[in-house]
């Protein structure tokens, strides 16, 4: 089995201005997959992201500030998942509830080293 | 484990939070309550994803307090005035804003404020759906068929009014309170036959705007000082409606007469809660529109077939209804009512009675009936005018193309 680490591209629902009854409805999706994947046993981790971002850059670490509405493709979360391949990844990543909202998902192999 | 929240919770939820901070905060600070507890929603959902709360009306409320004092913190440091929480009596006041029967007084504080008499009638039904139900600019301008830019000017517009005209944040009393009830239920029937009478085919949406105007009204049924007569007689009405909804469109999504519908798709259970209403509603012997509709309907609910339907009954209902409210609609189904009951000259007097133009979107209707009254004659010349009329003007589809198949049916 290798890992793979699904990542969450899109606006962040603060500006998405769903109405309470869409977020309730696409929170429902989101526990649907959770529930999914926990039982397929394929879900190692996963967090949301909150919308403050510090960036640090430079040999003088300069810490900026970025918001969320700046910055058009926002991080909004990730999964760590178990699958075969990268098509086992990206058959998990087709239940991502927010696809309608202009989200996306980039799937990427998590590194393994051998000795 | 999958645990199901209930539906509309979120909705529902939004609607109690922004009244009690309302309470709390005052009127003034609508926009930024709102806001604010947008923002608790994101966070749930945000928060939720994973690990749902064990119970999750207590989560929100938990979180409509931490609000709370955040926009204690954020308006004090913007110099606006805000209610004093420092001593302890006024912080348990605070706390028992929360307490259930706190929260549907803010509630109903919330319905008076959207139907106040000094807001346009317009804005109102726009107002109520955002801020008491947590409906959004969307779907208010779906629900209506309205433009979103449309929804966006009238909530602005009630705003303001609001602002201006400083009106409280009260529920009204003494001689005051029967009037603006009166108002509060107008304006709950209106929201009801958007959904009932919509021209909207999505079932799904329909049947949400009529699901609110019933939770609205039986908020007020919950409360000593509106479970007023009236009150009741418009919830018994909009569950007798409401009973029939399910019939209204056939699995083909066309709309179906209360001639052809299925009437073992009556949800019964709406009834029996209707048929209780009407009975607190009769007890001081005080009739209003409401009671005579409700009555009108109920009669068609106990005909087991379209056939049995007592006429004689819903005429002379409607006769008191016309006494009442003199409105050319109650002349247009009184005549439809006579041309069921073969009292067909009758009935052309009714329709006389009537400008069409005084029907506005509903004037199809009129020459529909007419049609009718021309096929009873076996005069089909007039009657295929006026069905033609009637197709020309009628703007839901699935009733055009009833009326195509009853042209069609003449030849």
């Amino acid at each position: 089995m290798k890992k793979f680490m699904l990542i969450f591209i899109g606006k962040g629902y603060e500006e998405m201005n769903l109405s309470p009854e869409e977020m309730q409805a696409q929170m429902g999706k989101w526990f649907a997959w959770n529930a999914k994947m926990e039982e397929a046993g394929v879900v190692e981790s996963g967090d949301a992201l909150t919308s403050t971002i510090k960036r640090i850059s430079g040999s003088d670490r300069t810490v900026t500030d970025r918001t969320a509405t700046e910055v058009k493709e926002l991080i909004g979360g990730y999964y760590i998942v178990k699958a075969e391949n990268i098509e086992g990844a990206i058959a998990i990543a087709q239940d991502y509830p927010d696809y309608d909202h202009g989200g996306t998902v980039e799937v990427r192999e998590i590194m393994v080293f051998e000795q | 484990m999958e645990q199901k929240i209930i539906d509309h919770l979120f909705r529902h939820q939004f609607g109690k939070m922004v009244s009690i901070l309302t309470r709390i905060f005052g009127l003034a600070h609508l926009e930024t309550i709102e806001d604010a507890v947008q923002d608790t929603f994101v966070k749930a959902m945000l928060s939720w994803r994973t690990q749902m709360p064990d119970n999750p009306e207590a989560w929100l409320m938990q979180a409509a307090k931490n609000r709370m004092i955040d926009l204690f913190r954020k308006l004090s440091a913007e110099q606006k005035r805000v209610p004093n929480f420092t001593s302890g009596a006024s912080n348990i006041a605070m706390q028992n804003m929360f307490l259930k029967h706190e929260i549907e007084d803010s509630q109903l504080r919330m319905i008076f404020t959207a139907c106040h008499p000094l807001l346009n009638p317009q804005d109102q039904i726009s107002f109520a759906l955002k801020t008491i139900s947590g409906f959004s600019i969307k779907e208010i301008a779906s629900a209506l068929l309205l433009k979103e830019e449309t929804v966006k000017k009238r909530l602005v517009r009630a705003r303001k009014s609001i602002k201006n005209k400083s009106i409280a944040f009260e529920i009204p009393m003494g001689a005051e309170l029967p009037e603006r009830l009166d108002r509060v239920l107008e304006v709950l029937y209106l929201i009801f036959n958007e959904g009932f009478h919509s021209n909207k085919k999505d079932i799904l949406v329909r049947k949400e705007l009529c699901g609110e105007a019933i939770r609205l009204s039986q908020m007020l049924l919950n409360n000593d000082l509106t479970k007023h007569a009236n009150s009741y007689a418009l919830f018994a009405l909009m569950c007798f409606q409401s009973a029939r909804l399910n019939s209204k469109v056939n699995e083909k999504n066309e709309l179906v007469d209360l001639k052809n519908q299925d009437r073992s798709k009556w949800y019964f259970p709406l009834i029996k809660m209707g048929n209780d209403s009407m009975f607190q509603a009769v007890e001081n012997g005080i009739f209003s529109s409401y009671h005579f509709e409700a009555a009108i309907v109920a009669e068609h609910l106990k005909a087991i077939n379209f056939e049995s339907t007592n006429w004689d009954k819903i005429y002379s209902w409607y006769e008191k209804l016309y006494a009442l409210q003199p409105l050319p609609m109650t002349l247009l189904n009184m005549a439809i009512v006579q041309l069921q009951r073969n009292e067909f000259e009758s009935a052309f007097l009714l329709l006389q009675k009537i400008k069409p133009t005084d029907l506005e979107q509903r004037a199809y209707l009129f020459y529909g009936s007419l049609a009718e009254y021309f096929i009873k004659k076996q005069d089909y010349n007039n009657a295929i005018t006026n069905i033609d009329k009637a197709i020309e003007l009628v703007k839901n589809e699935s009733e055009k193309e009833y009326l195509i198949k009853k042209k069609q049916s003449l030849f």
